[in-house]
């Protein structure tokens, strides 16, 4: 809903952010979560799985009574700490060594293959999330499979980190402001159901000896706060619950 | 009346006259300033950060040193003591845009570039692109949005309540209108501070109503172009507002101030090529018709505005333009200076209009100046082809 940018003649629009909005919405209410393994076998590697953590993207937001999602610096700092060390918990009773990806610190340059596989998957992960999670964009060709890729150029990442696999984090936490609480209080006066704020998010886990997504998880909740670590870490083990390692 | 419908008027009443945002307009930000992180200005900041790095990294920024040096040092002159908070990103992109995101970084489009005559048109340009960061617009207008939806949703309520539902729909659509004529304010005022900025970095401010005036002429001739309906237009009418602007273009004293146009024509000429073809590729044939007149008269290489021409009526196939289109790439072949696929598309045009001798002759012209052409196989199959 935020306008990014101002522009003289013509105003950039999406209808994707607002589709992968929906996906994600679509289950909320009590947490939920739904997800895929990969067609055919389950992952294979010897001994303890290394996993590559990538930086999650996480961002905290105000929902306003009439429903704009203000995005809140400060809260996302917390939630994203919080999280961080959730996924260190609970990651730990997995037999895996992790290892945490480090952004060069000279800058994002375009040519940097990491910056570009990550940007990869962002746009794999959302059409996953469209295309598996909303029913009526179900591609005929993936309808009965799960089989999405980022490509064998993934295993540059494998090699570098010394990694089997690499693991992103999405989520999108919001919470009522004073405004929307009064509305959802006024709603219920009139019998009409006014949702609050939600939690949101997927979990994705890449073989980086081919780049193929094995497993994806959505999580969905009307419940829940990153900003409290204790039910970060709920979340946490929520969109990890089912990981295959 | 009851109550509630009491409320209701006294909302709409708040609602119709933007009153509810009780927060006054931020103030200009100061050189080097950041916002708290618990602040709005900071979650603002927050979300456009990650656009920012996308098009950071995105494979249509245009990485040339030169124009990255030079379209920056027009920002910086303009920017003055905000030189240092802005980051210019230039990309690849066909038409007339540029932008300004609320935490210092903007885009300018190449086909703002291929548009612009003089350095001092892309100066107001961008003059106005700051003012919205300098004025905090991106701040003020979500503020504005929030206060007015908030109202709006309680209106709502109320009037469904009060059995008059269809007065809050009324009242949604002032919301919407009051919304974007908040954001035309804030494009006028942008276009005020950006005339005032390009005077005192020493550009013609006669520059600026031109430019809106070339932007008329470009939407009028537009294929796909829908009158929008004014109450919703987030912008102005380029019409009113390039009257604005040469209204008080014409007060301020131009004696000493430059335009820049040879400075500009030196730094951008050897892209066009470039930009046309990505202009091309729009396929609004009636824009980039207006955009070929006006690198005609400010003196483009012919041999590019000919062969241009030449691929607008070839792309184009309404009647006589295969005639069209022959005529000029033949013209653009004549000046000596055309790109290669001047003969390559002379060549198809001449084959499709069942000339084989002429088609063969130019398809032969373009293997014989491109050796190493990528699509030699498939132009050898058509010269077996043509009789």
């Amino acid at each position: 809903m935020i306008r990014a940018t101002q522009c003289p003649i013509s105003a950039w629009r999406s209808v994707t952010p607002i589709l992968v909005g929906v996906a994600l919405l679509l289950a909320a209410g009590c947490a939920q979560t739904k997800s895929f393994l990969t067609s055919g076998a389950a992952p294979e590697h010897t001994g303890t799985a290394r996993i590559l953590l990538m930086a999650p993207d996480i961002e905290v937001a105000e929902l306003t009574a009439a429903g704009l999602l203000e995005p809140k610096k400060d809260w996302t700092i917390v939630a994203a700490s919080n999280v961080d060390l959730a996924l260190d918990e609970v990651l730990a009773a997995y037999d895996t060594s992790i290892v945490k990806y480090k952004a060069d610190d000279d800058g994002a340059a375009y040519d940097d293959p990491d910056i570009q596989l990550i940007k990869l998957h962002e746009a794999v992960g959302t059409t996953i999330l469209l295309h598996k999670y909303i029913p009526a964009l179900a591609l005929p060709t993936k309808k009965d499979t799960f089989d999405w890729s980022l490509g064998e150029g993934a295993s540059a990442l494998g090699q570098k980190y010394q990694a089997d696999y690499a693991l992103f984090i999405y989520l999108r936490d919001s919470f009522s402001s004073g405004g929307r609480v009064a509305l959802i209080f006024v709603g219920a006066l009139f019998g009409v159901g006014v949702p609050g704020g939600s939690q949101v998010g997927f979990a994705s886990l890449v073989d980086l000896r081919n780049g193929d997504i094995v497993w994806f998880n959505r999580l969905a909740s009307g419940t829940g706060d990153l900003r409290d670590p204790k039910l970060a870490r709920e979340a946490t083990e929520a969109l990890l619950s089912k990981i295959p390692l | 009346m009851s109550r509630v419908a009491s409320i209701g008027q006294a909302l709409a009443a708040c609602l119709l006259t933007a009153a509810c945002a009780t927060t006054p307009p931020a103030e200009k930000i100061a050189p080097g300033q950041t916002p708290a992180s618990n602040s709005l200005e900071a979650g603002l900041w927050m979300r456009v950060e990650r656009s920012e790095q996308r098009l950071a990294t995105s494979g249509r920024l245009v990485r040339d040193p030169a124009l990255n040096e030079y379209v920056r040092g027009i920002v910086c002159r303009l920017a003055a003591d905000y030189c240092a908070d802005i980051r210019v990103y230039v990309v690849r992109a066909a038409g007339f845009n540029a932008s300004m995101a609320p935490n210092g970084y903007m885009s300018v489009w190449t086909g703002l570039l291929l548009r612009a005559e003089n350095e001092a048109q892309v100066a107001f340009v961008l003059g106005h692109e700051l003012e919205h960061y300098l004025k905090r617009h991106s701040l003020n207008q979500w503020r504005d949005l929030r206060a007015k939806t908030d109202a709006l949703v309680f209106f709502q309520i109320a009037t469904a309540v009060a059995g008059v539902a269809p007065l809050g729909y009324v009242a949604q659509i002032a919301v919407l209108g009051s919304y974007f004529s908040f954001s035309r304010e804030q494009e006028r005022a942008a276009d005020g501070g950006g005339l005032k900025r390009m005077v005192a970095a020493g550009y013609d401010p006669r520059a600026a109503p031109s430019i809106w005036n070339r932007l008329i002429e470009e939407k009028d001739a537009s294929d796909d172009y829908e009158r929008p309906l004014i109450f919703f237009s987030t912008h102005p009418a380029s019409e009113e507002r390039e009257k604005t602007l040469a209204a008080r273009a014409a007060e301020i004293d131009s004696a000493g101030k430059t335009l820049g146009e040879s400075e500009f024509q030196a730094v951008t000429a050897s892209y066009r090529n470039d930009w046309l073809r990505d202009e091309i590729r729009q396929r609004d044939f009636g824009r980039l018709e207006v955009v070929l007149d006006h690198l005609a008269a400010n003196g483009t290489d012919p041999a590019l505005v000919f062969y241009y021409r030449g691929e607008l009526y070839r792309l184009r196939g309404a009647e006589d333009d295969a005639d069209k289109a022959i005529e000029a790439y033949t013209a653009a072949i004549d000046t000596g200076g055309a790109p290669p696929e001047a003969h390559r598309a002379l060549g198809l045009v001449y084959w499709a209009e069942d000339r084989p001798a002429a088609a063969r002759a130019a398809l032969e012209r373009y293997l014989a100046s491109r050796p190493g052409a990528e699509d030699r196989t498939m132009i050898e199959y058509y010269l077996e082809r043509i009789p």
